[in-house]
């Protein structure tokens, strides 16, 4: 019982922090994903005024 | 500039996480009734704070922009509501972690639990209301709206669902807290180093609203 | 005086235009009935633990009613651009959305007045011993359902997904309201007079539909013009 209670204070330390870094991933991800549209749409922009 | 106070914040946060580590698993003792597993109060609780402290100014953020319709306040709104469920959800899942070994059961109907998960609903319906408007202006307005509304429910959804018989511990800091006055003073210290991260993650978030932002201009000029 | 008239006309309006059509009242009594047929196989109709969660089902069905009632309430006006015409009349926005939250009041009124003697009949309750009590807490409890459900009638009007997203963003602010309404019905509707213990919950609701009807008063210019 006591072992198990030990257990789960550290799943719950795990938890919060999983979650925390879970969300910093997914911002980070969401990030890359932006960037990308970003250099695509200049890229294109770029184009469009070069062969008017 | 910006890169400079987003680290040092989260350095700081760092710091004080490591120096509170250290308190509370090495220096406190274990809990008499609850053992050790009680130390999770102490990411349990300020996890809740943040998130309100993170609704709160969610709500002001959507007043201001209502009023002076400048987007940079729609930025904050987001990011912060974001953040806030991001704690909403580490209250959620850590007490259900305590409750577990304490009461025996992930989850029950207790007034705060129940309260907790309609908030966490509620902030959820606004981000899901964002991702159905496609025009900025119109989805800044209708968000700033719906979360005037959700903090307004919010109150009323915590009394309403108190008059249920209630099984969580009483409130630690309003009324009867009957904790050691170090772990309860650790409540506080641990409290400062959630919020800088909460803090440092809406600052992350609105940076992406940025990058955001710029990508519908330049779509809409294509 | 003359923004009760611009709201009573809209109301009208709105009304005439349901009555002629149906489809609104027609699909909202139509599932009403489906649904408590349909909890008639989830709990044993007869029982005595289905009276104690008496309360609880009848608001079920009215509040799922009353969302295929709002959901049309601004979305009626879609088609031939009525909605801009509308706003750009001289008509104040909030008493455009009070006629309409009338019109959807009084549509899902009619349809929970259809419903009481269906569930009075199907699951064996005697609804009637405490008809006045009944009718208040009904009036109330509809009132917090349509009062929201407008307001974010019309904010999602416009929207991807319309009948998917009033629902979600809806029932999550009626918690209190629907809480309340259905700690109040479940005495009420099996005959059994309120007691004291329940009046907090009664001015819990009250409180509910004046806050939330002075609150979409002051926004609804906001979602409707911006």
């Amino acid at each position: 019982m006591d072992e198990r209670n030990f257990m789960f204070m550290f799943y719950g330390f795990a938890a919060a922090w999983l979650i925390l870094a879970g969300y910093v991933i997914s911002l980070v991800r969401r990030e890359k994903v932006l960037k990308r549209q970003l250099e695509q749409l200049r890229r294109m922009l770029e184009h469009q005024e070069e062969t008017p | 500039m910006r890169e400079k106070i987003l680290v040092g914040l989260a350095g700081l946060a760092g710091l004080l996480l490591v120096r509170n580590l250290y308190v509370m698993l090495l220096e406190l003792p274990d809990e008499a009734a609850q053992g050790a597993i009680y130390r999770i109060i102490f990411f349990h609780v300020p996890a809740a704070w943040t998130a309100f402290v993170c609704f709160f100014v969610a709500l002001v953020a959507s007043v201001l922009y209502l009023l002076r319709k400048n987007l940079r306040y729609d930025a904050v709104a987001v990011s912060a509501t974001e953040v806030g469920l991001a704690f909403g959800a580490v209250n959620l899942v850590t007490g259900m972690i305590w409750a577990r070994i304490i009461w025996g059961i992930w989850w029950t109907w207790d007034a705060r639990l129940t309260s907790m998960l309609v908030c966490w609903l509620l902030y959820a319906g606004y981000l899901m209301l964002r991702r159905a408007v496609e025009d900025p202006t119109l989805r800044a307005r209708f968000a700033a709206v719906f979360s005037i509304f959700a903090f307004v429910d919010v109150p009323i959804v915590w009394f309403s669902i108190k008059w249920w018989r209630t099984q969580h511990p009483g409130p630690v800091v309003w009324g009867g807290g009957s904790m050691d006055p170090a772990m309860y003073q650790m409540l506080f210290l641990n409290w400062v180093p959630v919020l800088l991260l909460g803090a440092v993650l809406t600052l992350l978030r609105m940076r992406l609203e940025e990058t955001q932002r710029a990508v519908e201009a330049l779509r809409q000029f294509r | 005086m003359r923004f009760v008239r611009q709201a009573l006309a809209i109301a009208a309006k709105d009304l005439r235009a349901e009555m002629r059509t149906k489809e609104a009242w027609n699909a909202s009594l139509a599932f009403a009935l489906v649904i408590l047929l349909l909890f008639s196989f989830a709990f044993e109709p007869t029982a005595e633990q289905t009276r104690e969660i008496a309360g609880g089902l009848l608001w079920l069905v009215f509040a799922f009613a009353g969302a295929l009632i709002l959901n049309r309430s601004f979305a009626r006006e879609l088609p031939n651009d009525c909605l801009d015409a509308l706003v750009a009349s001289p008509v104040a926005p909030a008493a455009l959305y009070l006629g309409k939250a009338l019109a959807s009041f009084l549509l899902l009124t009619a349809v929970e007045l259809v419903a009481l003697p269906v569930f009075g009949v199907f699951y064996n309750v005697r609804w009637t011993a405490q008809f006045w009590p009944l009718m208040l807490v009904l009036v109330l409890g509809t009132w917090a359902l349509t009062v929201i459900g407008t307001i974010f009638s019309a904010l999602t009007v416009n929207l991807r997904l319309r009948e998917l997203m009033l629902p979600t963003l809806v029932y999550p602010l009626l918690v209190p309201g629907l809480m309340a309404a259905m700690q109040l019905m479940t005495p009420l509707v099996v005959g059994q007079p309120l007691g004291p213990e329940l009046y907090d919950w009664l001015k819990l609701l009250a409180g509910f539909d004046i806050i939330f009807t002075a609150l979409s008063l002051a926004l609804v210019e906001t979602v409707l013009v911006g």
